[in-house]
């Protein structure tokens, strides 16, 4: 969940990257953290097993940009791939403000896609909220593996809900399609934030200054208005 | 109630105010009040070596979070306590209350039950602060639809 600090003047986002087993979640991550300046990043945390299977998850802090003066900073995760750590996956959903859901194009993988972004579905749900109120990406990964399917087949397949949200191709162990991806989700995450604050904010004012509503729609009636004055 | 948290200037001043005194009396190096998303909502102290905060917050929810699953497994609603012993430093987790935990590093120069005594106290304020926080409406513009355009790199990239 989104959090304001006017102390610090920041505000923090979580965004969570999800797919099935082998996607490439951690590889998002690693080209990500190869690339921004060090100023911007934390170190990346992998919580993995020996064998570099994802156990619980993966961490990374990012500086974004500056709005108005406020730090915006994002803090992503991986969750665990594979069906038995499901109830892993469920801590790691806990507080989401953005999901990048990274498919994998290989055919023989439609079938896990499709699976893990139901239980995508399903885990939110147990949290009370859903895709409709969680914004989210789509990244189809593994472009470059000899026999991807083509990408109006994972349109079909993943991105068939009653909005279509962006989606990119990507090959996230060269960098492709990752930081497009990642800017896609940060903006859409945003956009959201400053729709709610506005609200949020107005309400408030109404709440605060009950009679200003009031004066300023008699002054549009009497056709004048306040600000012109 | 607030859809998203916010931490004003005054409850980011009370919290500080709490954690300073908490290590003050427990003898504990640093304590960091978290949200159970990993978030920091405020910490004071020193912690050993070169630790980044962002870190240890995403490490301890996660930690807590799975503890308090481990729980609801054998029946138990929730740990409200999880303590982890090294050679040198040592770590207590106290549930603040149902969005919130607060970690308490410490070393050889206090004692676990002491560090507990006061940590039961101070979650019990620090609840009080974050449930007057939660209650309120106030909210401030930050920035706008509009200030966002042309924004397309938020990266750099």
């Amino acid at each position: 969940m989104s959090i304001i600090n006017y102390a610090n003047k920041e505000v923090q986002f979580k965004i969570v990257y999800y797919g099935p087993a082998l996607c490439g979640k951690t590889s998002n991550l690693a080209y990500i953290h190869s690339q921004v300046a060090e100023t911007n990043k934390g170190e990346l945390v992998s919580l993995a097993t020996a064998a570099d299977r994802t156990l619980f998850f993966d961490f990374l802090p990012l500086n974004a940009v500056v709005i108005k003066g406020f730090k915006t900073k994002v803090q992503l995760y991986t969750v665990p791939g594979q069906v038995i750590y499901n109830a892993t996956r469920q801590l790691v959903l806990r507080s989401v403000d953005g999901v990048v859901f990274v498919a994998d194009s290989q055919w023989e993988k439609m079938e896990e896609n499709v699976e893990s972004f139901k239980n995508l579905q399903d885990n939110l749900a147990r949290q009370g909220t859903s895709l409709d109120n969680v914004p989210y990406v789509l990244q189809y990964n593994k472009r470059d593996m000899p026999n991807p399917a083509p990408v109006h087949y994972l349109e079909f397949l993943l991105n068939n809900r009653s909005v279509r949200v962006p989606s990119f191709v990507g090959v996230a162990t060269s960098g492709q399609g990752v930081f497009s991806t990642l800017n896609a989700i940060t903006r859409l995450l945003l956009q959201k934030f400053a729709r709610e604050n506005e609200e949020a904010s107005a309400k408030h004012q109404r709440a605060v200054h009950p009679h200003a509503a009031s004066t300023a729609l008699s002054g549009i009636a009497a056709g004048t208005s306040a600000t012109r004055r | 109630m607030q859809a998203t948290p916010i931490v004003t200037i005054q409850a980011a001043e009370e919290l500080l105010a709490l954690l300073e005194e908490f290590l003050d009396k427990s003898e504990a190096s640093y304590a960091v009040v978290i949200d159970r998303g990993g978030t920091i909502l405020s910490q004071h102290g020193k912690l050993p070596e070169d630790t980044d905060p962002t870190i240890l917050a995403a490490l301890a929810a996660g930690s807590f979070a799975a503890t308090c699953e481990l729980a609801l497994r054998i029946g138990e609603s929730e740990f409200t306590a999880l303590y982890q012993q090294g050679k040198r430093w040592h770590i207590l987790m106290s549930a603040v209350d149902g969005d919130a935990v607060m970690s308490t590093i410490f070393g050889a120069k206090t004692t676990v039950g002491l560090v507990r005594f006061y940590a039961e106290r101070t979650v019990k304020q620090v609840a009080t602060v974050l449930e007057s926080l939660r209650a309120s409406t106030h909210v401030e513009p930050i920035f706008t639809e509009r200030d966002l355009h042309g924004m397309n790199q938020m990266f750099g990239r």
